[in-house]
């Protein structure tokens, strides 16, 4: 005979499954945003992506990560919160966000 | 970095995030808690501020470039929902040898024995709170599972609780869930570690040590409350050492501190809670995570003047990289906090001073020169990128001007913005002239008070659970 019946210890999942957007067919002609938490040599890596993307999609557009502000920090929480409509208004098509280390 | 991309992916937009390649995992997981598992990471080698120009132009322009194309144009894999048991399913049947096995091969539990949770030991915790088990406190991230009373119970049993601590651990939960602590940030690679301080009446009912030893394991309330804190964070915030647990070093969880509440009477200091801004005699607990800590022994003196400057010194060895919080990543956020064992602060609440004056003294003489400031944030880190030194941080209006008086790199700036920032605690043995001091984490842990709801017979309850 069992000892002991034990239950569950964690918690029901709060956050359903998201569908993610449509991809692109391309990059070409298209407005890429950056977006930077300032960590971990972003200043340098973004521009050297900027480079490779231009060079394979001549007609790739940029969004600097200057236009949005720091995605960590003291003001995360209203520029996350400011960010559908920041990219609205800027007319991205496609993010890259930096840096995960 | 993951968030960004999500609210970008949920407004529309496709997203490519790019993470070093020690982090894929626990964006990986991350990514699950965000509802989007399939969210597409873009990988780089190795860790970035320790190549060469040329290596990480190699590395960006190579494997990162291609994943960050493939990540916007090519379609993901298709997300699958998981199915999880309900709070009362029995997941297992058997011995106390094997619940164990169980629970630590699915990383429920620490490693150390857990307490089974069973229903009956579960509703023993539910009698001490009005609350029905399934109300919802919050919801946690990364994980984003819902933090309710039930779960609460389990983990307290589990973590070798009284029932009668419910209330305590009730508020934790509350407190954790709180956007202002940010627990999202609990598996940064700092390692820090949160430190629960328990005030208010509630701390002697349930015998919660607040002298000798207060920061010591082998006191029931104050070890398991402990515990718990730190197998919620595991089974409901979801963070797990080698996925979303990335502390590079971590460390065990932190006893809960106990203030001597009678010594801050007799001196008048208000406590912790108090200087939270919750009201005189609230039972409360306040969680603030700190990346570390150190004792500052045998502080000499008989009046707070020849006191103070140790304990000044202690606070400022203490401040190093955290001074980004200061000034930088999240400016007016740091909050270094002192214990004072109840000798110190009996003799410099003699010297006539409130906890206010001390902390405005603390202000004006824990410094450091500006030059080596500078160092701890953008120069032997790279946390503030750009190099701007103090003086030009605030003509950008990122720093307070008390940082530019003049543009001397030997000036002695502050290492809080205001001194209000300096926590002040006593506890610890009562005739010993010892202190502790903790640096603090800023954003990734800010000070969070919660009061603690008690049941409507608290008295009786408390007495029959003996």
């Amino acid at each position: 005979m069992a000892d002991y019946s034990v239950v569950w210890p964690r918690g029901e999942k709060a956050q359903d499954l998201q569908a993610l957007a449509p991809r692109l067919d391309s990059l070409e002609g298209k407005r890429v945003a950056f977006l930077w938490d300032y960590l971990f040599r972003g200043d340098e890596i973004f521009p050297m992506l900027a480079d490779g993307l231009a060079e394979r999609y001549p007609g790739v557009d940029f969004i600097g990560y200057d236009v949005f502000g720091s995605t960590h920090g003291d003001e995360e929480r209203e520029i996350v919160a400011s960010l559908p409509d920041r990219l609205q208004e800027l007319r991205a098509d496609a993010v890259i966000s930096g840096m995960g280390c | 970095m993951l968030r960004v991309s999500a609210v970008a992916e949920a407004a529309g937009v496709p997203s490519s995030s790019l993470v070093c390649e020690g982090f894929v995992g626990q964006a990986g997981t991350t990514a699950v808690g965000l509802g989007m598992p399939n969210l597409p990471l873009a990988p780089v080698a190795g860790h970035v501020d320790t190549q060469t120009d040329n290596e990480l132009r190699s590395n960006v322009l190579g494997e990162t470039l291609d994943a960050v194309i493939a990540n916007l144009t090519e379609p993901p894999e298709e997300a699958v929902e998981t199915v999880e048991p309900e709070p009362r399913d029995i997941v297992f049947e058997g011995s106390f040898e094997e619940v164990n096995r169980l629970f630590y091969e699915n990383r429920w539990s620490d490693g150390l024995p857990v307490v089974p949770p069973s229903v009956e030991k579960i509703e023993r915790f539910l009698a001490f709170s009005d609350r029905p088990a399934d109300t919802v406190l919050g919801k946690i991230p990364p994980d984003n599972r819902a933090a309710t009373v039930w779960n609460v119970a389990a983990n307290g049993v589990m973590a070798g609780c009284r029932p009668e601590y419910m209330p305590v651990l009730v508020a934790l939960a509350e407190a954790m869930a709180d956007p202002e602590y940010g627990v999202e940030h609990s598996g940064n690679t700092p390692g820090a570690e949160t430190l629960i301080t328990v005030n208010g009446p509630i701390a002697k009912a349930l015998g919660f040590n607040y002298e000798q030893g207060a920061l010591r394991d082998g006191f029931q309330a104050n070890t398991s409350v402990g515990r718990f804190w730190r197998l919620y964070l595991r089974n409901v915030a979801g963070f797990i050492p080698h996925e979303t647990d990335k502390g590079t070093f971590g460390n065990t969880w932190r006893v809960a501190l106990a203030e001597n509440e009678d010594v801050l009477k007799r001196i008048g200091w208000p406590n912790t809670a108090t200087d939270m801004g919750l009201p005189e005699g609230a039972n409360a607990v306040t969680i603030s995570r700190y990346t570390g800590g150190d004792v500052v022994t045998s502080v000499f003196g008989r009046r707070a003047e020849e006191m103070l400057p140790y304990l000044a010194d202690a606070l400022v060895k203490q401040s190093g990289w955290e001074l980004v919080f200061t000034v930088g990543m999240a400016t007016g956020t740091y909050r270094p906090l002192l214990v004072l064992s109840p000798i110190l602060a009996e003799t410099i609440a003699a010297s006539g001073l409130s906890k206010d004056d001390m902390r405005d003294w603390l202000f004006e003489h824990a410094r450091m020169p500006a030059r080596k400031f500078e160092r701890y944030i953008s120069g032997w880190t790279n946390l503030v990128p750009g190099h701007r030194s103090l003086t030009e941080l605030a003509a950008l209006g990122k720093a307070p001007r008390v940082f530019a008086e003049s543009d001397d790199p030997d000036r002695m700036v502050p290492i809080v913005c205001e001194p209000d920032d300096f926590a002040i605690a006593v506890a610890g043995d009562p005739l010993r002239t010892n202190a502790y001091v903790f640096a603090h984490n800023g954003i990734l842990g800010f000070p969070v008070s919660r009061e603690i709801e008690l049941p409507a017979d608290w008295e009786a309850r408390l007495a029959v659970a003996g």
